[in-house]
C-alpha cells in the first residue's frame, strides 16, 4: 500500500548507507569529521573546562591562581538570591519576548501576506530592526526614544496624557522586554510569512467553497499549517534571547538594583567585577544543567520537526 | 437541486489581454452532467471557476436555479467542487476533511458523523481510513475523499476540475465510470471539466467544446461526433483523430491522392457560393474502408461506386481488437510504377490515419487502397474553419 | 448551439467590483503603511538624530527641523578605523570558516548520509542551547593561557563556533532540495563525487550558501558579548566602538546616534539587497 511507502521512504534525496563496507563508511563520515573536531574542542573543551573550575577557588585578580574547594563555590551560589533571580528573569523574560514577538509576527505575516500597494517597502521597513546591531538598537533605545527629557517616544505618547516618564527607571524591565521584541518580531514574522506562502492556494479555495469565512479559515487550517513554523521561531527565538546581554548592559546595566539582571548579564559582573572565575563556573555549570532539562524537551520538538519533513 | 446558465459571461485577467473567457452562452439543465472540454488555455477552468465564484466576472451574470449568483460569495452559491489536486486540508483526518463543510454550517456533530458514514460507504471507501490523514493515503483514495467531501455536502451543484487527471490510466477509467453512476444516482447537476475528449464523450449527458475562450459547439457526445459544426470540434472530438487534409476543388468533388473524391451536391453548391477554390476535407479513421491494392485489381474495373485513395502503410499500430494504419496517399500513379517504386521510400503525399481490423493488417511499405463513401466525407471553410453543409 | 443574442457586459456590476477591491486594498495598504512605518520610527529617528548638531538632539520638544551637518559622521570616521578593520575581519574571516566547516558536514548529513546522521545532526543543533556565557569565566582564562586575549583569531574561532550550528542545519536543507533523481542521473552519466558537488549539487545550492552566509555575517557583525568580554583594544568591533561612543558626561546623543547609524548600516544594506534570499534561507532552514 502506498501509505505505508509513503512514510518509510528514505528523505529527499538521501540514499541510505546499506550494507556498506568500512572504506565506503569512513568516506561518507570523512567531510563531517572537520565540523565535528572543531565544534568538540571549541564548544565542549570550554565546558569541561567550567566543570573543573567550578571546584575551585580562583579570583584572577589575586595572585596565587587557583586551588580546590570541593563544593563551596556552588553552596554560595544557591544561597544566593540574586543568582537566582536572574535566573527566573532570564526564563519570564525570554517567554514574555518570545510569545509576544510570535503573536506579533504572525499578524504581521498576514497583514504583509495581502497584497497590497507598497508591500515590497513595508516589508523592507519591519525586517530591519532584525538587521539592526543590538547595541546600537539598545542605545539609540535607551537615549534618544526613551530619556525622560528629549526622548521622541514621551513626545509621541504626550497627546495621551504621558508626561515626561523615566521609561529605564520606572519600566526598567519592561523598556528591555519591548527593545527585545522590537528586534525579533521581524525573525518572527520572517517565518511565519514563509510558512503562509507555503500553503497550497487550492486548499484556501476550497475552504470558500465548503463555506468557511476568514476566521475559520485561519483557525482551523492556517494554524495548524503553520505549526511547525511557530514551534520552529519559538525554539530559535529563545535560544537567542535566553542569552541576550546588550540589551540589559547597555540600557540599564542590570538595574535599577537588580530588577533586570538576568542570567547572562549576573555572570558577566561575577568574571569581570567579582573577578569571581570559580563562583561564575559553578553558576555557569547550574546553567547548563537547567538548560540540558529545557533543551531535552527543545530537541524533542526538533524530533517533530524532522518527522514533519519526512512525512512530506 | 437546480439549473446553472451561464449568459454573456466573460473574463479578461489583463486589460487589452485577449479574454479568457468571451462572451460565454451555457444553458445546464437541472440534473444534467455537463462535461467542458477544450485544450489548455480555452477557458474551461475558468468558466467552472466563475461558477464556484473563485472568479470575478467582468460580464454576464450566472445563474443557479433561475437565481443571480454573480456576485454572490462561493460559501452561499450552495455548490461542491472537487479539485485538480484534490485540495484535502493535510491537517485534518479524512471524516474531519469530509465533514468540513457542514461544520461550518453548523451541522451537530452526530448528524455530521452520519453523513460522513454515508458518503464513506457511497464512495466504499473503507472505514477504517476516516481517521487517516490525507497524506497515509494513496492517490485513489485521495481522490475518493474530496468526492465524498462534495457529496456530503449535498449541493445544488457539483463542480469538477479535472479531478481525474492525477490518476493513473487503469484507475482513471474505472473511476470515470464510477463518477458518472454516482451522478447518474444522485441526479445532481453537475460541471465537469477536463481537457481529455475521450472523459468528456464517456462522461457527459452534453458536452461543451470550448476553445480560446469561445464556446464552439454543445452537444450531446454523438451529435459533437457526427456533426461537428467546425473543423476545431471535428478535430478535438474522436480518437484517433479526424483525417484533416487541405485539397483543391475539382469536378464533382476535390482532388486527393492522384483521384478526385467525390462531394455531395450540397456542399459542392456551398463551396461555390462562397467562391472557393480549396477546401479542407475531414475523413474519421474509421470511414477509410481498406481495399488490398490486389485485391481491387482482381475485381477489374470495380472502382466506380466511390473513390479508390491509393498509398503505402508506413506504420502499423496493433491494438488488439483493431489496428491504426499510418498511410501517405500517393495516389495511383506512384503505385501503378510496381517493384521500382515499392523499394524507393515514399516522399511527400498525404499522411492519414486509417483504422482496421486487427486480426491481419497490412504490413509496413505494403501499398494499400481504401473506398470512402461521398456521405462520410466532412468540408470545412479554409478560412473560416466552418462546416460546409452536407 | 443556436446563437443567443449577446446580452451587453453590464457595465455597473463590474464598476462596482473594482470599487470594493480598491477600497479593500487602500484599507491594506494604510494599515500596512502605518505598521511599516511604526516599526522603522527607531531606526529613522537615529538616522535624523545622527546629522543634528549635539545642541538640537537633546531638546524639547524634539526638533524635526534642523540644518543638518556631518560634523558628527566626520567624528566618527576619524575614530572608528581600527574598530571597523577589526569587525570587518572578524566577521568575514569567521563566515568563510563556517562554510568551509559546513559545506562538507551538511554533505554528509544529507546527500550521502553517514549512520548517524539524526544524532551528528542533533548534536550540532544541542551546541547552540548550551549558552556560552556560562562558560565565559573559564573560556576568559583559556584565552588568557593560550596568549589569545584581545585577539582577532580568538573572535573569529568562537563566532565560526556560534555559527556552525545553524549554518549546517540551513546547508543540509538546501541540499535536501537536490533532486534525487538529479543525483542519479549524473551516476549514469559517470560522475565521479567531485563532478556531482561541482556541477550538480553547487547550482542548486549556491542561492541557499548566500542566505547561509548572511545569517552568519549578520550575527558575527553585531555581537557584543565575547568581544566586551575577551577584548580590550588590539581586537574590539563595532559594537565595542559604540560603547566607547557614550561618554561620562557632556552631550552624545548626536554622536551617539551617528556611531549607531555608521555601525548598523552594513548589516542593514546587505539585509535589504538579500531579503528575498534571507526569507528563503529562514524558511528553508526552518521547516524542509
Amino acid at each position: 500500500m502506498a501509505v505505508l511507502e509513503d512514510v518509510t521512504s528514505p528523505p529527499a534525496a538521501g540514499l541510505r548507507p546499506r550494507g556498506a563496507s568500512r572504506r565506503e563508511k569512513w568516506q561518507r563520515r570523512l567531510p563531517l569529521l572537520p565540523a565535528l573536531v572543531y565544534t568538540i574542542v571549541v564548544t565542549q573543551v570550554p565546558f569541561l573546562v567550567t566543570l573543573w573550575y567550578s571546584f575551585q577557588s580562583y579570583f584572577w585578580n589575586e595572585p596565587g591562581g587557583a586551588h580546590w574547594t570541593g563544593v563551596s563555590n556552588y553552596k554560595e551560589v544557591f544561597t544566593d538570591p540574586s543568582f537566582r533571580s536572574a535566573l527566573v528573569r532570564s526564563v519570564t523574560m525570554t517567554a514574555i519576548a518570545v510569545v509576544v514577538a510570535m503573536i506579533l509576527g504572525v499578524l504581521l505575516a498576514l497583514l504583509l501576506d495581502k497584497k497590497f500597494l507598497g508591500r515590497g517597502v513595508v516589508r523592507t521597513l519591519i525586517i530591519t530592526p532584525f538587521l539592526i546591531m543590538p547595541a546600537a538598537a539598545s542605545l539609540i533605545w535607551s537615549g534618544p526614544m526613551l530619556d525622560p527629557s528629549f526622548g521622541l517616544l514621551n513626545w509621541l505618547l504626550e497627546p495621551f496624557g504621558v508626561h515626561h516618564v523615566a521609561w529605564l527607571t520606572t519600566h526598567a524591565y519592561g523598556s528591555v522586554i519591548v527593545v527585545m521584541i522590537w528586534q525579533w518580531t521581524p525573525f518572527m514574522t520572517l517565518i511565519i510569512l514563509a510558512g503562509l506562502q507555503g500553503q497550497a492556494a487550492d486548499v484556501l479555495e476550497a475552504a470558500k467553497v465548503d463555506g468557511a469565512n476568514a476566521w475559520a479559515t485561519f483557525r482551523e487550517l492556517t494554524l495548524p499549517h503553520l505549526r511547525p513554523y511557530i514551534e520552529l521561531g519559538i525554539l530559535l527565538g529563545s535560544i537567542y534571547l535566553v542569552t541576550a546581554f546588550d540589551q540589559v548592559k547597555l540600557m540599564t546595566n542590570g538595574g535599577p538594583g537588580t530588577s533586570t539582571t538576568t542570567l547572562p548579564f549576573y555572570l558577566y559582573q561575577k568574571v569581570n567585577f567579582a573577578f569571581d572565575i570559580g563562583g561564575a563556573a559553578a553558576a555557569g555549570v547550574i546553567t547548563v544543567i537547567l538548560t540540558i532539562i529545557v533543551a531535552s524537551f527543545a530537541l524533542r520538538m526538533f524530533a517533530r520537526v524532522f518527522q514533519f519533513e519526512e512525512a512530506r | 437541486m437546480a439549473g446553472v446558465k451561464y449568459v454573456g459571461v466573460s473574463r479578461v485577467y489583463a486589460k487589452g489581454a485577449a479574454p479568457a473567457v468571451d462572451a460565454l452562452d451555457l444553458e445546464v439543465k437541472d440534473g444534467e452532467f455537463m462535461v467542458l472540454v477544450g485544450p489548455s488555455g480555452s477557458g474551461k477552468t475558468t468558466a467552472l471557476r466563475m461558477l464556484a465564484g473563485l472568479e470575478p466576472l467582468d460580464g454576464g451574470r450566472i445563474e443557479i436555479a433561475g437565481r443571480d449568483i454573480s456576485d454572490v460569495q462561493p460559501k452561499d452559491r450552495d455548490i461542491a467542487m472537487v479539485f485538480q489536486n484534490y485540495a484535502l486540508y493535510p491537517s485534518k483526518t479524512v471524516a474531519e476533511n469530509m465533514g468540513f463543510a457542514l461544520k461550518m454550517r453548523r451541522v451537530p456533530r452526530d448528524e455530521r458523523d452520519r453523513r460522513v458514514r454515508e458518503a464513506a460507504r457511497i464512495l466504499d471507501l473503507d472505514p477504517a481510513l476516516l481517521d487517516r490523514k490525507p497524506k497515509q493515503l494513496s492517490g485513489g483514495q485521495r481522490q475518493r475523499v474530496a468526492m465524498g467531501r462534495a457529496i456530503v455536502r449535498e449541493p445544488k451543484v457539483f463542480l469538477m476540475d479535472e479531478p481525474l487527471s492525477n490518476l493513473d490510466a487503469k484507475l482513471r477509467v474505472q473511476t470515470r465510470s464510477q463518477i458518472a453512476e454516482l451522478q447518474r444516482r444522485l441526479g445532481i447537476t453537475t460541471v465537469y471539466v477536463t481537457h481529455d475528449q475521450v472523459e468528456a464523450m464517456t462522461m457527459g449527458h452534453r458536452v461543451a467544446v470550448l476553445s480560446g475562450g469561445k464556446l464552439q459547439q454543445c452537444a450531446s457526445p454523438r451529435e459533437l461526433y457526427d456533426n461537428p459544426v467546425n473543423q476545431f470540434v471535428a478535430g478535438f472530438i474522436g480518437s484517433p483523430a479526424m483525417n484533416l487534409v487541405s485539397a483543391p476543388l475539382a469536378d464533382g468533388g476535390v482532388r486527393l491522392a492522384g483521384t478526385v473524391l467525390p462531394l455531395g451536391a450540397q456542399v459542392r453548391a456551398a463551396a461555390a457560393r462562397e467562391k472557393l477554390t480549396e477546401l479542407v476535407i475531414g475523413i474519421r479513421p474509421e470511414h477509410l474502408h481498406l481495399h488490398l491494392v490486389g485485391e481491387a485489381a482482381a475485381a477489374g474495373g470495380a472502382r466506380a461506386d466511390g473513390a479508390e485513395l491509393a498509398g503505402e502503410v508506413l506504420l502499423v499500430e496493433e491494438l488488439g481488437a483493431d489496428a491504426l494504419l499510418h498511410v501517405r496517399l500517393v495516389g495511383d500513379a506512384a503505385v501503378a510504377d510496381g517493384p521500382a517504386a515499392a523499394e524507393a521510400p515514399v516522399v511527400g503525399g498525404t499522411p492519414v490515419v486509417a483504422r482496421a481490423e486487427g486480426r491481419k493488417p497490412p504490413a509496413p511499405g505494403q501499398r494499400v487502397a481504401f473506398r470512402v463513401q461521398p456521405d462520410d466525407v466532412f468540408a470545412f471553410h479554409p478560412q473560416t474553419g466552418a462546416r460546409l453543409a452536407g | 448551439m443556436t446563437a443567443v443574442a449577446q446580452a451587453p457586459a453590464p457595465a455597473p456590476r463590474r464598476a462596482s467590483r473594482r470599487v470594493r477591491e480598491m477600497t479593500g486594498q487602500a484599507g491594506w495598504t494604510v494599515l500596512g503603511w502605518a505598521v511599516g512605518i511604526a516599526f522603522f520610527i527607531p531606526v529613522l529617528w537615529m538616522v535624523i538624530t545622527a546629522f543634528k548638531p549635539e545642541s538640537a538632539a537633546e531638546t524639547w520638544p524634539p526638533q524635526f527641523a534642523f540644518s543638518p551637518t556631518l560634523s558628527e559622521f566626520r567624528l566618527v570616521f576619524s575614530g572608528m578605523g581600527p574598530f571597523i578593520e577589526h569587525s570587518a575581519i572578524a566577521t568575514v574571516g569567521s563566515t568563510i570558516l563556517v562554510l568551509v566547516l559546513a559545506l562538507p558536514a551538511a554533505y554528509a548529513l544529507s546527500i550521502h548520509p553517514v549512520a548517524g546522521w539524526r544524532d551528528s545532526l542533533f548534536f550540532f543543533i544541542s551546541t547552540k542551547m548550551l549558552p556560552v556565557v556560562a562558560a565565559i569565566g573559564p573560556l576568559y582564562v583559556i584565552a588568557l593561557k593560550a596568549h589569545l586575549l584581545d585577539n582577532i583569531w580568538l573572535l573569529i574561532i568562537l563566532y565560526a563556533a556560534m555559527n556552525l550550528p545553524l549554518a549546517i542545519w540551513m546547508i543540509r536543507s538546501f541540499m535536501l532540495e537536490v533532486p534525487g533523481e538529479m543525483l542519479e542521473a549524473a551516476r549514469l552519466d559517470g560522475a565521479g563525487r567531485i563532478r556531482e558537488i561541482v556541477e550538480v549539487i553547487m547550482p542548486v545550492v549556491s542561492p541557499g550558501l548566500v542566505s547561509t552566509a548572511l545569517i552568519c555575517v549578520i550575527f558575527a557583525w553585531n555581537e557584543l558579548f565575547l568581544a566586551l568580554n575577551l577584548t580590550v583594544t588590539n581586537a574590539s568591533t563595532m559594537p565595542m566602538f559604540l560603547i566607547s561612543s557614550v561618554p561620562q558626561e557632556g552631550l552624545y546623543i548626536a554622536h551617539l546616534s551617528a556611531a549607531a547609524t555608521v555601525a548598523s548600516v552594513p548589516v542593514i544594506i546587505v539585509g535589504w539587497i538579500a531579503q528575498r534570499s534571507l526569507v528563503r534561507g529562514l524558511s528553508m532552514g526552518a521547516i524542509k
